[in-house]
């Protein structure tokens, strides 16, 4: 962790796997750093840290650039390969594009967890399954444990093996924690974690190379969009106080612009950042883990166009990418000095800005209707491409209080500039829910039509719960984890099978919720009845009656009278005396 | 009877007394909201912005005078498109994402047209699952121009898109008014719209937990903050909402706040009068009953969203940045939320910015009123059921010594009549040999087929007149409105000259054949329909008034109910309705009593929905609420398309209800009974000189007695002659 660009210390429960290894071979260890300025004044990070160890190795728990406590968890669960996502915020594609990684690094908010498990039985599965998922809630400080059977599917069409297995008998399962979870909460950076979107990702699978030259690689990202502005703030003030008026950028041609009159335009400006602003520090260096030259070591790279100037440091040097790619620059730092550069303040109105690729799809989810008995779920698809259809798969894991009609699911176009008659629903796989034993699945395959809007609906009733059902922390309703959309037959440049992912956002379910104070107030308000009932006639009833004088002395009344005639007795000597001396 | 002068009076009453200052205090139950606990930082260069942000938007929403080439002025205002461009633009110059949404309403002909302008600012990190709403019509509720709120508002949004520390998503809505644009909105966000009339929203985010409208319809400083709550159909929005924007307003802030347009008529140092809190409660209770929406922030209320507008009143020193900062820091709070509002009440009568009265307390009241009917009802019914005859004369013990005995007697009888329904008669005639006749009260049947048809018919259709109102064009309004109520009127007089035509319909020889239709000693015979032991009265003429008894036992059986019912809902609607039927409980049929009768129809005469509608308008003329040259048609007509839109648009049943479905057929069978009074008397087939029936206590028990022989007996005892 320290090899590339120092975050906070002790952030990065998942980095602590990658740091502080001793001798190793350069290529079993890589890491890169991805800096793409987005509109509107903000700024994706995408780091990757990558490493290998061999089968053998891993099998024999020989653990060298493989976190040790990590691998005995999945080997305990019988875990072939696993992918654990946690995410928090939104990615707007409206502003800022294309998600990074094609979302397939990315998760539902929350945390989101599917793993291959080697068993020869359904139930010997679930059990490892739990298993692997009460290992890595204590590893990762999240509430994972709380992934049990009724958050569970089972997904038939919406995640394929990446890896390469031998075994035949894998069993895939899915969970979803919905909700601010674990590590995001946990890892505590003042600027890392002021992002607008972050999302992390651990992934372990199996690679045979050439066949035999089997390795076990894990694979991690983090990727956040900043607010450059936001964080540049000091961490001492992070209040956006107004600036003085002569912070303002005001548009002078305004014919009211005054001294007390300011048009701001400050929205289209990116302000000059570097690394010290943004991550509190630069980066430490080249990593003496990593590979020394070729393509990988330029660890550092900066999206941004050619014509775009940038200060750069003494601790390393600037590669451009040839003409006829992407522009882009990296830079090869060295190992113990430490990197920064300056990225001047630039403006929409005059710098070339770096065009952002666009979703092949977009997608949003709401919730229709109101009240607690019934509603209705709405998915629009918005296909942007005039001539190419998409084929996609949405996989919804509903819970089992949120019970759907699917004989009111409907694919309708809503907006279509595309003439002809079109089959929305392909295929379909459900699995309806057993009350508290499981929720819904649903995988839905569309094909949604060139320039188009398909909206997908269908209603559902809210179950009441049992009283005892409720989470016990205040209640803002139950968060129903985001759809999944995989975008299918999609090829990246070299004719390979590309996986495309994109997760829509979660949503609030009201359910009919009692007043739990009031059965307190009930229970509290009897209780103090029951009490003082129960004191005063208990009371009464133990308590013997005698008359007055029948009460018998006991030991403390006659110390108290015999005290008392002492004190009697000897007043009495007192001013008997005094009485003789007077008289 | 009792029953319901004690119900209305302690209803009536327990009201009066809700006003004393005493009343609770009011206290912020969630704890999460943490009112003005929170510094306010929009001040400072804020403004600065402020100022370019109103030069833009004045542009596009007043007047402009433009000076043309040659001289000469012109004024120009620029078109809601060229206006919501304008707006739209300076949300993406705070870097927001905007939209629009366009939608058509058509209420009776009249199109209502107009497009939404709203923007979201994405809370950093949130997951879009809550929202809070900031809303400002371009046109506030009284047709103002709102530039310093619309201006507010979007210095406002680019005020908080610097913020990282929001939970929920914030909306910003700029609607073009109050009446249609939330309500489009709002639909469209909960997809419970018309997709063919109302525009789709293309931005949305998650549940919206809180809604605060910005009013501030005048160029110069204010003085204070009017808090405007009542939504459709007199729904309210969480008081801890209420409680917030007070504290923060006055506690944090300094800025008085008012409640119910107080400004018009309490100055702000005599609010804690018994007089002013008086009004503002009636006030509350007036909007409450109407249920019209009185702001933009009414629609959201049946969604279950709480909502309130803030309104800039008064001339004063307070500038738009106090106003920005009493938003902010609500914003702030609602922000907090890790809840829904759900703790304390959304059922209260506000007296004062700080008291409150809980529904407790209130609706017993309510309750009191309609529980008046009920009671009425039962006594009728019980009235009906029972007819007093005579049994053989039974010979008493000769009275010797006749003074001293006859109180004992007496008291013994009474014990006696406590057990048997026997009353003691004694005979004048008889002289000195005295006896004891006993009278007892049998049970008789009640002929209720024709009852229950007519009542059931009654109610049942009185949804038609609210169908053929809603649905009529404006123009045609108030003519449709003038035939139904002339329809109206006649149904009571058509049908108790009907029945008086048709004598058969009511003494129950109607469903009995013609021939053995009255037995050898007068007495009909026994109900064919209805199957039981009973044998109907026995005199026709008490035949008669045990059906008006029962219908109008029925109706007001019905009446206690729905209003009952209705106070749950909608309290102040309730209560309006009760005090207005309470003349109804007493009108009726009257074979005996001419004054009674005459007392009635005079009652059904005044209070009636048709003098009423007549009376109100003339009151809102004489008040001076509307100009000089807008008659009292014109007012009519106003409100009756203020009744249809509401009901059209927002869904408001409560008036057009309770008239027509509460109070026009109570009322209808009370006039019929009343004036059935006066049309079966004249009609020649019946006995002209009804033979005077003696109530029994009018013979010779001591006064003393006979109320108490009459308290005893369940109804009016009667002594008819052999």
């Amino acid at each position: 962790m320290k090899c590339l660009v120092s975050l906070p210390e002790a952030l990065w429960v998942l980095l602590t796997f990658v740091s502080c290894l001793s001798i190793v071979a350069a290529t079993d260890y890589f890491e890169r750093l991805d800096l793409t300025p987005l509109p509107l004044g903000s700024l994706l990070a995408s780091f990757e840290f990558r490493s290998n160890e061999s089968l053998e190795a891993y099998a024999s728990q020989d653990f060298r650039y493989f976190p040790r406590s990590l691998g005995q968890v999945l080997q305990h669960a019988g875990t072939k390969e696993l992918h654990l996502r946690f995410t928090t915020g939104r990615w707007d594609t409206e502003t800022w594009g294309a998600r990074p990684w094609d979302g397939t690094k990315e998760g539902a908010t929350g945390v989101e967890l599917w793993a291959w498990i080697e068993s020869d039985t359904e139930q010997e599965a679930m059990r490892k399954w739990l298993t692997l998922n009460q290992g890595l809630s204590g590893l990762f400080c999240a509430s994972m444990n709380f992934i049990d059977e009724t958050r569970t599917t089972k997904p038939s069409l919406s995640f394929q093996r990446t890896g390469d297995h031998r075994n035949a008998s894998l069993h895939l399962l899915h969970g979803v924690l919905p909700g601010k979870a674990g590590v995001a909460s946990l890892l505590d950076g003042h600027k890392v974690f002021d992002a607008s979107w972050q999302s992390m990702s651990v992934d372990v699978r199996p690679r045979c190379v050439s066949g035999q030259n089997c390795l076990v690689e894990i694979d991690q990202t983090i990727d956040m969009v900043l607010n450059i502005a936001r964080a540049k703030r000091p961490r001492e003030d992070p209040i956006p106080r107004p600036v003085q008026p002569y912070e303002l950028i005001c548009d002078e041609t305004k014919p009211y612009h005054s001294q007390d009159t300011c048009y701001p335009i400050d929205a289209l400006e990116t302000p000059a950042w570097s690394l010290k602003d943004v991550f509190g520090r630069p980066a430490a260096g080249a990593c003496p883990l990593a590979e020394e030259g070729g393509p990988e070591a330029k660890s550092l790279c900066l999206n941004i166009p050619h014509s775009q100037g940038v200060w750069i440091g003494a601790g390393g040097f600037e590669v451009r990418s040839p003409p006829g790619e992407a522009e882009k620059r990296c830079y090869q730092m060295i190992a113990g000095e430490p990197f920064d550069f300056d990225m001047p303040k630039t403006s929409v109105r005059t710098h070339k800005q770096i065009e952002l690729e666009e979703e092949l799809i977009t997608a949003e989810r709401t919730m229709t209707g109101h009240g607690a008995a019934k509603g209705g779920m709405r998915t629009v698809f918005t296909n942007p491409s005039a001539t190419e259809p998409v084929n996609l798969v949405l996989f919804e894991s509903l819970p089992w209080f949120l019970r759907p009609f699917m004989h009111t699911l409907k694919a309708q176009i809503v907006e279509s500039e595309f003439p002809f008659e079109w089959e929305i629903i392909k295929d379909l796989y459900y699995r309806p829910a057993v009350d508290r034993r499981r929720g819904t699945q649903i995988e839905v395959v569309l094909s949604i039509p060139p320039a188009s809007v398909v909206m997908v609906t269908y209603d559902f009733d809210k179950a009441i719960l049992r009283y005892t059902e409720y989470p016990p922390d205040a209640n803002r309703g139950f968060i129903v984890a985001p759809a999944v959309v995989r975008i299918l037959d999609k090829a990246d440049a070299s004719g390979n099978a590309k996986a495309i992912y994109l997760r829509t956002t979660s949503l609030l379910l009201a359910l009919p919720t009692p007043d739990f104070s009031m059965p307190y107030n009930v229970i509290i308000l009897t209780s103090t009845v029951m009490a003082l009932a129960f004191g005063s006639i208990f009371n009464i009833l133990i308590r013997r009656f005698v008359a007055f004088d029948e009460v018998p002395e006991n030991k403390i009344g006659k110390l108290v009278k015999s005290a008392r005639l002492r004190v009697a007795t000897l007043k009495e000597k007192i001013t008997g005396t005094k009485a003789d001396k007077t008289e | 009877m009792c029953g319901v002068i004690v119900g209305y009076l302690f209803g009536l009453g327990y009201l009066k007394f809700l006003a004393p200052p005493e009343r609770i205090l009011r206290w912020i139950e969630e704890n999460a909201l943490l009112p003005g606990q929170v510094h306010t930082y929009f001040h400072g260069t804020e403004q600065n912005i402020f100022r370019a942000y109103k030069h833009e938007v004045a542009d596009v929403l007043e007047v402009q005078e433009h000076i043309q080439p040659d001289g000469s002025k012109a004024y120009m205002q620029a078109t809601p498109q060229h206006r919501n461009k304008k707006i739209r633009e300076l949300f993406a110059n705070s870097g927001i994402k905007s939209a629009v949404q366009p939608f058509k309403y058509t209420v009776g002909g009249v199109e209502y047209e107009g497009e939404n302008v709203y923007g979201i600012v994405h809370a950093p990190r949130g997951d879009g699952t809550e929202s809070i709403v900031i809303v400002a019509p371009i046109k506030n509720f009284e047709g103002q121009m709102n530039t310093n709120g619309v201006t507010l508002l979007l210095t406002l949004a680019r005020y908080f898109s610097r913020w990282s520390l929001w939970s929920k998503d914030i909306i910003l809505l700029v609607t073009p008014n109050t009446s249609t644009g939330p309500q489009a909105w709002i639909d469209a966000y909960l997809s419970q719209h018309d997709p063919e009339t109302i525009g789709s929203l293309s931005l949305k985010s998650g549940a919206i937990q809180g809604v605060i409208c910005i009013d501030y319809p005048f160029p110069h400083r204010f003085h204070a903050l009017h808090i405007s709550y009542d939504g459709i159909n007199g729904q309210l929005p969480n008081l801890d909402l209420i409680n917030t924007a007070t504290q923060i307003s006055m506690g944090q802030l300094g800025i008085p706040t008012l409640l119910q347009s107080q400004q018009h008529y309490a100055k702000a140092e005599h609010q804690h009068h018994y007089k002013n809190r008086l009004k503002v409660l009636g006030h509350g209770m007036t909007n409450q009953a109407i249920g019209h929406s009185t702001g933009a922030h009414s629609v959201f209320m049946p969604y279950h969203i709480d909502a309130i507008t803030l309104t800039a009143v008064g001339e004063g020193w307070e500038d738009e940045m106090a106003f920005g900062r009493v938003i902010e820091s609500l914003t702030r709070s609602i922000n907090n939320l890790l809840e829904k509002l759900h703790q304390s009440f959304f059922f209260y009568l506000l007296l004062q910015n700080n008291r409150f009265v809980s529904i407790g307390t209130y609706l017993p009241s309510a309750m009191a009123v309609g529980a008046g009917f009920s009671i009425m009802a039962i006594y009728l019914w019980l009235k009906s059921g029972y007819e007093q005859r005579e049994e053989a004369d039974v010979p008493v013990r000769e009275a010797t010594e006749r003074d001293a005995a006859t109180e004992d007697k007496v008291e013994a009888a009474l014990a006696d009549s406590n057990l048997t329904n026997a009353q003691l008669l004694e005979s004048p005639s008889n002289g000195g040999q005295r006896l004891t006749k006993k009278k007892e009260w049998k049970s008789i049947d009640r002929p209720l087929v024709i009852p229950l048809t007519l009542v059931a018919g009654l109610y049942l259709t009185s949804l038609v007149p609210v169908a053929l109102l809603v649905t009529a064009p404006h123009s045609k309004l108030l003519a449709r409105a003038g035939s139904l109520s002339t329809v109206l009127l006649m149904i009571p007089f058509g049908l108790a000259f009907a029945l008086g035509a048709n004598r058969s319909l009511m003494d129950g020889s109607f469903f009995s054949s013609p021939q053995s239709s009255e037995s050898a000693n007068g007495a009909p015979r026994k109900n064919t329909l209805v199957f039981s032991d009973l044998s109907p009265p026995s005199d026709p003429k008490i035949r008669i008034s045990q059906f008006q008894a029962i219908v109008k036992s029925l109706s007001l059986l019905v009446l206690g109910l729905q209003l009952t019912v209705l106070a749950t809902l909608n309290f102040s609607l309730s209560m309006f309705l009760g005090v207005l039927c309470t003349p109804l409980a007493f009108a009726g049929y009257y074979r005996d009593s001419k004054m009674r009768a005459n007392a009635s129809l005079i009652a059904i005469t005044l209070f009636n929905p048709f003098v009423a509608a007549n009376a109100a308008t003339m009151a809102a003329k004489l008040a001076g609420y509307y100009n000089d040259n807008v008659g009292m048609k014109d007012v009519l007509r106003l409100w009756l398309q203020n009744v249809s839109f509401g009901w059209n648009v927002w869904g408001s049943w409560g008036v057009l209800v309770g008239v027509f479905c509460v109070w026009i057929p109570a009322w209808t069978v009370a006039t019929m009974g009343a004036v059935s009074s006066f049309v079966i008397d004249e009609d020649g087939q019946l006995p002209r000189k009804i033979e005077k029936v003696k109530e029994i206590t009018k013979d010779n028990l001591t006064d003393v007695k006979k109320a108490t022989v009459r308290r005893n007996s369940p109804g009016p005892v009667r002594k008819r002659k052999d």
